[in-house]
């Protein structure tokens, strides 16, 4: 079984993208044998008023029930926030939230993301800070174009000890500050295999025993699945690690 | 998708780089052997636009000679030049090719366009080479400023218009910058301009997206270090088998036939334990 954390619906302002309705994604990921999605709006980045858009997301996934799984999108830079949040996962039955501190202008290590932080973990909800969206050298001019620093984020896991986090479409893990820095290291936080390599980096992050912090993920439709899925088959981890890598972690993240 | 099938598929890998120790040939054998790479055509360029003494150049070159040396079933080897030297330029590439290289590898010291580089583009088509460039279309001046004589699509539409018959190889399609621009570019050049499926950006459809442009008849694998990304991609990439057996293998087999050369192993023979 595969379970992707890092899938998308709705039009990238900048790309054409296929595959980005529920109907096709679906469709997409039997082609490439993964049998669920956690998904978000692409379009709910850019909103100020992120909720209209979570709601047209619960909407659209309820007949992809079992195979799509909402992730709410927040902005914690937002008026009455909260109120969005206690709806995502009260009415909504969203299974966690993604956070765009380059696009919603926050400081990953600053008192709003703390405060979001605290209130999804006091809910038991993830967040998902992606550390990039797009390759920053094909940005297009209204795109600020930045990458979130894993620093900041290993800092706000050393704030909100217990707080579990996942850092989709990061380089890079095994040199990073969350690996790095003794008392985050242990904390529940996650990295997917969309872009790390597996000669450069995942396979030195696994023989440090970084593989506890693994899970699949794409970020279908903006990225090929094949990416992933080669490094799925040549992870050198165990049968055991490999379904935890697969499937495990990712049920134990969004509570399936 | 069958990624395990996509895996034992023999691939010959036509943009990737080491240095004359034997732990770094491994560390690149190790990459390409559970995807399926034959053969590495390999070069140690000069980096950061930085015009190097020809002493500098050669000592690259030499590595890669001697990774050629150590790993001779595996280990090809594309010349390092910078063209402005022209002279030692075109001597070194004489060197190279004579001591065994299959290739050029230019970096962002000139744009290909540029006159400068003419006399090394002559010579790879006297020599029947290709010309493995460095290339992107940076859209962000912080990007740009960083490299600017980087070479994109409409820069090698000029050379080949000058050297219709030198093969071109652009480097990674997405080695950062937009590369539905770059390869949109290249759309009207010599058909003897081909394009490297490397680089980190894993956008869906960019594989596609040069084979409908350009015909999956110039589409190269090439890694430049993402490995298995730039194998997913290609096995992703909707397009049938016999265009992706061209990706991986048959126009590079091409580009080795016109200079009167074989791939190191037929495409049948098992892979992995070759020296």
């Amino acid at each position: 079984m595969i379970i992707d954390v890092n899938a998308w619906l709705g039009g990238w302002p900048f790309r054409s993208l296929r595959d980005n309705t529920p109907e096709a994604l679906v469709a997409r990921m039997d082609r490439s044998g993964i049998d669920v999605a956690a998904v978000s709006p692409i379009e709910a980045i850019f909103h100020r008023n992120v909720q209209p858009a979570n709601e047209r997301l619960a909407e659209a996934v309820t007949p992809f029930r079992g195979r799509l799984i909402p992730i709410a999108t927040l902005n914690p830079t937002y008026t009455r926030w909260e109120d969005d949040l206690k709806a995502c996962h009260e009415k909504l039955g969203m299974k966690g939230v993604r956070l765009f501190p380059a696009y919603q202008g926050f400081e990953v290590d600053g008192p709003v993301a703390r405060r979001a932080a605290e209130a999804c973990r006091e809910r038991g909800l993830a967040i998902f800070i992606p550390h990039r969206m797009e390759d920053p050298r094909q940005r297009h001019w209204m795109d600020p174009g930045k990458v979130v620093d894993p620093a900041q984020i290993a800092s706000l896991v050393a704030a909100v000890p217990g707080l579990t986090v996942i850092v989709p479409n990061l380089r890079g893990v095994a040199r990073s500050a969350l690996w790095k820095r003794p008392e985050v290291r242990d904390q529940p936080w996650y990295v997917d295999l969309s872009l790390g390599e597996v000669h450069r980096d995942l396979g030195t992050f696994v023989e440090q025993g970084g593989a506890s912090h693994l899970v699949f993920g794409t970020h279908l439709p903006l990225s090929y699945a094949g990416p992933a899925l080669v490094k799925r088959a040549i992870l050198p981890v165990d049968a055991d690690t490999l379904e935890d890598i697969s499937h495990r972690h990712a049920a134990k993240i969004l509570g399936l | 998708m069958d990624i395990e099938a996509g895996l034992r598929r023999p691939k010959i890998d036509v943009h990737a780089h080491v240095s004359g120790a034997e732990v770094s040939c491994d560390a690149l054998l190790a990459s390409g052997d559970p995807v399926g790479v034959r053969e590495f055509w390999c070069s140690r360029p000069i980096t950061g636009g930085r015009i190097a003494p020809h002493e500098e150049v050669r000592r690259q070159n030499d590595e890669i000679l001697r990774a050629m040396a150590l790993r001779p079933g595996r280990i090809r080897g594309m010349c390092f030049v910078i063209p402005g030297h022209y002279r030692e330029a075109l001597a070194e590439v004489e060197r190279c090719l004579d001591a065994g290289m299959i290739g050029i590898k230019l970096y962002n010291q000139y744009k290909i366009s540029d006159p400068a580089v003419g006399p090394v583009l002559a010579l790879a088509r006297e020599r029947r080479v290709p010309v493995l460039e460095h290339a992107g279309y940076l859209t962000g001046t912080e990007h740009l400023s960083q490299q600017p004589l980087i070479s994109h699509g409409a820069d090698f539409a000029a050379a080949s218009e000058r050297h219709p018959d030198t093969v071109l190889i652009h480097a990674h399609i997405s080695g950062g910058g937009d590369w539905e621009w770059t390869v949109r570019a290249v759309r009207d050049a010599s058909p003897n301009v081909y394009i490297d499926t490397s680089g980190s950006n894993l956008d869906d459809g960019q594989v596609e997206f040069a084979a409908a442009e350009l015909g999956a008849g110039r589409v190269l694998f090439g890694s430049d270090g993402t490995m298995s990304g730039s194998v997913g991609k290609v096995l992703d990439a909707a397009l049938t088998d016999e265009e992706k057996e061209m990706i991986f293998w048959g126009n590079a087999e091409r580009i080795l036939a016109a200079q009167g050369k074989k791939p190191l192993h037929p495409r049948s023979q098992p892979e992995r334990s070759q020296p």
